[in-house]
């Protein structure tokens, strides 16, 4: 019944690096060390009573039965009862503390992989893809649950039941085992090429059903244009291709464990009726009893099992890990922006200083921003502007030590932003994105993240400072509306006065504004403004401006083009400018015409 | 009719129709198996009886149980194969059915309908009716089974078959049971896991808010609360495995003391064999796998029930925009457009109310409004997506309704506001419109429609020119040069009329002016409705509209309503507020 897992060839672990996996995970597991040991404690009480069956049989067949002693009979069956308690009681017992022990691991794992995640820069995330980081989180550790519920508990138990049930059989009658086993080298060797195709057939059918799913989607989300491009028959037919061709992978995947079983079937029945040739010889030799002749062939029916299921769980092992390895990997890289030992606290204000700063994406060789020097006092408002890719977002994230330059410094109030506390960096700039992002949970949940620890009245005076307390405690549950997945029950605007209220909330001396390009919905463009301009009030602001209206309330414009800054100086001195890249720009504006 | 009777199985049992002759074949292999299965036992009692027990030699037995080996083996493999082979093929059948069904459903019906759960009807649904469609031969055989070693049994020595049996209809019970409990519990996991990866997938996608604030701490605590509910879930469902797993472990086994105890006096009695005895202890071994699957089917079949109905709800929607039943064919004309008192609404809200529109063959219109006020609503309802509600819309003097759907959207080309590329060749994206065409064939085609749209310069320095494969999984282009790929494939087509929405609003002001460039190309000589926000744009067309309150509410040369229409130079002015540089360095 194994869904089964799969492993990639190029994920496969080597010898040395699984070792090292196998050692971290076991660190990893110690607090559950004890529970895992009461389990294989169970593991072992069930496995014996499953071998203990036969053996009472024997017993039964060879003292009571054969010779006449009812009282051997009697005793037979009361140790039977009680072997079948035994295994009852084991089986129960390890069901609950395997999982205990696996919920336990996965969760901690899943704490761990998050926290260190967290704590990496930006730097990191422009680097990791979203999709990968979360699916590490998610579905990668998930794969490891189907394990921690079946596989793990079959795995050792198979393991026992195989070895001990070999060593029963041999103790019985060496001959007869032997002789009966002469099927299982096929049995393994079968076992083995199962083991190899179903991983690759798994891995075809994983693929086909992702080419499938996404053959689907495309066609869902692209529906209008397929229908008005009268194209509908056409992907109807790629379609039917795509969904024959995830049937073929599935049929490939059914024959590859169809001949399996029905070797394993034969192979079983085989070794009943070597074991009966073999016993029957035995037997009128005189040197096995009967009883001993039907205990071999109920145990070989017991020590199939056990191999198929390892066969079986073999990828699954393999498949988890792999998916081990690489949330190590995560858990080894060190955060490239840190709080540095002996860090104090930011002043509370001062000027803003940016000094020869160099910066380049960890991903790439050109610096996104090249020996850049800007003061900006006290209080002051600068908006930067500049064509896509001019650096001026870049120059916003550093402010904020979102990263840490290359080269040069930026510093308030005269102190070095690497060596100030975290907590006082982040209670001193804060940075207001693009868009308002919201995360699932009510407005106060939202607003909570800039301050965790603010009373609702704070949350109140917040919203109020920007003018938008009455916005929402109109809302039905005011502060307590669930505002949903990434903030989808707010419109855009809604959303982006949360987010200013946010800022509110932390007081900062210093704002970093990216302004939308997107449009706001028109009941709400007005408020925002309003929100924004009273939040701007009395701070170090620093907007990367795409609105007019914006740069025109700016004390001075900074102009970027290619990672440097190219002008500076106020709107007057600028628009004025012969020649300049600024007076450009205002005048391209305002005859909506094409710039060069 | 309907109502009266479950129709949910309809589409199931008609697709079984179709695959009968596969399924009598998989029906049939899983009986003749259920006979090799009986026989093993059997042919063991009679080497320990015939041969072991009074010291023959069982050799010739044991060849035979080979044989009946060899046989039950290779029906063990058929009968498997048949099963999945018939239950992947109802499951192709269906997924194939819906795509094809909701692909030519009306857009009002997308407009509502949500992708991830249209996807989830084509894949997890249809994989409970899977998982049920594939215990039917199985269970079938197990029946079979069932009734064939009772029959056997009883036989053999009734009063301990009755004993043994007693125990092995609760395996039934309990894995039934243990189903439809695990059930509720692995959907709660599922649910929870889901949960924790909305927060791990806001916090990566939000990490610019939360390194902002310093707010790692509660997303921390976030996770927390849902990876103890995880846990927590799971372990409920690993105390629903404890409670019924031991216990179906514990049946068989209570069967086989009975068959120890009891047969093993009847033996002392000399009315039981020893063979008959170890026979009796296979059979009841044998029952017990087909015993639980039997409990399974039952619960598969109820989730199976429970998934086509969600399916059928998706089949059962009847396409709104359909072919009239006597269609006439486009007549020859360049390309004339007439609205007439055209009203038309999304659900409740009226969004055009007695909207008159004639545009002349050969004519480009520019069409300005407010947001929201039906700019958009005009192209749709060209593309017979909608139909109005009252009044009339024409190419050429026909009524759209009266045309076939397809001769409507080959005669009408729209560039939409939001391309969507396929994920495919460049070639194969621009000859989307034009089904037949071979992109490799018709290479000339279109390069002149990509050159005629100005895309051809950009797409020969693309690592593989016309074949680099474009889309989510391909190679990612900027928003004017999809623009103008989706330009290159409305021109190929050659519609009568050409609709372009917004074509600019995607794209970088500084770089307008290259789509500015290939529109003008286009639109000369043709029908072209201009849908925009850039007074730069609009200016290219004969003539603009101005559309508010659901009606044409000004019509001259932009020139004109600039200077004489105050609410024009509002709506264009609303619009056009971006500095003339944007967008995110």
């Amino acid at each position: 019944m194994w869904g089964g897992g799969a492993v990639a060839p190029e994920d496969r672990l080597d010898g040395a690096a699984t070792r090292r996996v196998i050692r971290r995970a076991a660190r990893l597991g110690r607090p559950f060390r004890r529970t895992m040991l009461g389990a294989v404690g169970f593991v072992a009480l069930a496995t014996s009573a499953t071998i203990a069956g036969p053996l009472l049989v024997r017993h039964g067949i060879d003292s009571g039965i054969r010779v006449g002693d009812r009282a051997q009979l009697g005793v037979t069956i009361v140790g039977y009862l009680v072997a079948v308690t035994v295994a009852f009681v084991g089986s129960r017992g390890q069901y609950l503390l395997v999982n205990r022990a696996g919920e336990g691991f996965l969760r901690e794992l899943r704490l761990r992989l998050f926290a260190h995640i967290q704590r990496q820069s930006l730097g990191f995330f422009d680097e990791n893809k979203a999709g990968v980081l979360v699916a590490r989180m998610t579905a990668d550790i998930e794969s490891m649950s189907e394990l921690v519920q079946w596989g793990l508990l079959q795995f050792v138990s198979a393991g026992i039941l195989l070895v001990v049930a070999l060593v029963v059989l041999l103790s019985l009658s060496w001959q007869l085992t032997l002789v009966a086993l002469l099927v299982l080298p096929v049995i393994v060797l079968a076992s083995i090429k199962f083991q190899r195709d179903s991983n690759e057939a798994y891995l075809g059918v994983r693929e086909r059903v992702g080419e499938n799913l996404s053959s689907i989607q495309e066609n869902l989300a692209g529906v209008r244009v397929i229908q008005a491009s009268a194209r509908v028959p056409e992907q109807r037919r790629r379609f039917g291709e795509s969904n024959r061709g995830l049937f073929d992978a599935h049929l490939h995947s059914v024959r590859v464990s169809t001949w399996y079983f029905g070797l394993v079937e034969l192979a079983g029945v085989v070794a009943t009726a070597l074991g009966l040739a073999a016993g029957g010889w035995l037997v009128a030799n005189g040197s096995v009893s009967v009883g001993t002749v039907v205990a071999v062939v109920l145990l070989l029916a017991s020590l199939f099992e056990p191999v198929q299921q390892l066969s079986q769980l073999y990828n699954t092992v393999q498949s988890a890990g792999a998916s081990l390895h690489k949330m190590f990997a995560i858990l080894d890289t060190e955060p490239d922006v840190d709080e540095r030992s002996g860090a104090i606290d930011l002043p509370a204000n001062g000027d803003l200083l940016v000094d020869g700063v160099t910066f380049a994406y960890p991903s790439t060789s050109t610096p996104a921003l090249r020996d850049a020097s800007l003061a900006i006092a006290d209080g002051e408002r600068i908006a930067l502007v500049g064509p896509t890719g001019a650096g001026k977002s870049t120059l916003a994230k550093l402010i904020a030590r979102l990263y840490d330059p290359d080269d040069g410094a930026i510093s308030l109030g005269g102190r070095d932003l690497r060596d100030a506390t975290m907590r006082s960096l982040r209670d001193r700039i804060v940075v207001v994105p693009q868009e308002g992002f919201l995360f699932n949970g009510t407005i106060a949940d939202n607003l909570r993240l800039a301050r965790p620890t603010a009373d609702d009245a704070e949350l109140r005076r917040a919203l109020d400072r920007i003018g938008a307390l009455q916005h929402i405690e109109s809302f039905p549950e005011g502060l307590d509306t669930e505002v949903r997945e990434r903030g989808s029950r707010l419109s855009a605007g809604e959303r982006q006065l949360v987010s200013l209220a946010r800022a509110a909330l932390v007081d900062p001396s210093v704002l970093v504004l990216d302004e939308a390009t997107s449009n706001l919905d028109p009941g709400t463009e007005a408020t925002v403004e309003r929100a924004l301009e009273r939040l701007m009030e009395g701070r170090t602001v620093v907007v990367v401006a795409h609105r007019l209206s914006t740069v025109q309330r700016a004390d001075r414009v900074v102009v970027c083009d290619g990672g440097r800054i190219v002008e500076v100086g106020t709107w007057d001195e600028l628009a004025e400018r012969e020649g300049g890249r600024f007076a450009a720009l205002v005048a391209a504006w305002r005859s909506d015409q094409p710039v060069g | 009719m309907r109502g009266l009777r479950d129709t949910r199985w309809d589409h199931l049992l008609d697709v079984l129709r179709d695959r009968r002759r596969g399924l009598s074949l998989a029906i049939a292999t899983g009986l003749v198996w259920t006979v090799g299965k009986i026989s093993v036992p059997l042919l063991t009692r009679e080497a320990i009886d015939g041969a072991i027990d009074v010291g023959g030699s069982a050799l010739g037995w044991a060849l035979v149980i080979v044989a009946a080996g060899i046989l039950t083996g290779s029906l063990t493999a058929a009968r498997r194969y048949l099963a999945f082979r018939e239950s992947r093929m109802v499951e192709m059948i269906l997924r194939g059915r819906i795509h094809d069904h909701v692909l030519g459903l009306h857009p009002g019906y997308h407009d509502t309908a949500q992708t991830g759960q249209l996807m989830s009807r084509m894949s997890s649904d249809l994989n409970q009716v899977q998982m049920f469609v594939v215990m039917l031969p199985l269970t079938l055989s197990h029946l079979a089974l069932i009734a064939g070693v009772s029959v056997v049994l009883l036989i053999t020595d009734p009063l301990l078959a009755v004993v043994t049996l007693v125990p092995l209809p609760f395996i039934n019970l309990t894995a039934r049971r243990f189903s439809n409990a695990i059930h509720p519990a692995v959907l709660a996991v599922q649910s929870e896991q889901a949960q924790l990866s909305t927060v791990v997938e806001e916090s990566v996608a939000g990490v610019r808010v939360v390194k902002g604030f310093g707010a790692e701490r509660v997303r921390m605590e976030a996770l927390t609360t849902e990876a103890d509910d995880i846990r927590e879930v799971s372990m409920r469902a690993a105390r629903v495995r404890a409670r019924f797993l031991p216990v179906m472990e514990l049946l068989p086994s209570l069967g086989l003391v009975a068959v120890l105890g009891l047969g093993g006096l009847r033996v002392l009695d000399g009315s039981l064999t020893i063979g008959e005895l170890v026979a009796f202890n296979f059979f009841v071994t044998l029952l017990v796998w087909p015993l639980r699957s039997i409990g399974m089917t039952v619960a598969f079949a109820q989730r199976a029930a429970a998934a086509l109905e969600r399916v059928h709800e998706v089949l059962d929607v009847a396409p709104a925009i359909a072919d009239p039943p006597a269609p006439v064919d486009v007549p020859a004309g360049g390309g004339a457009v007439s609205f007439r008192s055209v009203t038309f609404g999304y659900s409740d809200s009226l969004v055009l109310d007695g909207f008159d529109l004639e545009i002349a063959a050969g004519e480009s219109v520019a069409v300005v409004g407010a947001t929201g006020s039906g700019k958009s609503t005009v192209a749709r309802l060209l593309l017979r997506f909608y139909d109005p509600t009252s009044g009339s819309i024409a190419i050429d003097g026909v009524d759209l309704r009266d045309l076939r759907v397809d001769d409507v959207r080959r005669a009408v080309g729209i560039v939409f506001e939001d391309t969507l590329l396929f994920n495919d060749t460049v070639a194969a994206n621009i000859a989307f419109a034009v089904p037949g065409l071979d992109p490799s064939a018709d290479h000339e085609r279109i390069r002149s429609a990509a050159r005629a749209a100005g895309a051809d310069e950009f797409i020969e320095r693309l690592p593989e020119g016309y074949g680099t494969v474009l889309g989510e999984r391909g190679f990612s282009l900027s928003g004017g040069q999809r623009q103008r790929i989706a330009i290159a494939r409305a021109v190929l087509s050659e519609p009568r009329v050409l609709v372009l929405d917004d074509a600019t609003s995607a794209v970088d002001p500084s770089k307008e002016h290259e789509i500015r460039a290939a529109m003008g190309a286009v639109m000369r000589d043709r029908t072209t409705i201009v849908i925009a926000h850039r007074p730069g744009t609009v200016a290219m067309a004969d003539r603009v509209i101005l559309i508010d309150e659901g009606q044409v509410a000004a019509s001259g040369t932009h020139v004109e309503l600039l200077e004489s229409n105050p609410r024009y130079r509002e709506v264009l002015a609303a619009d056009s507020v971006r500095l003339a540089a944007g967008g995110e360095s």
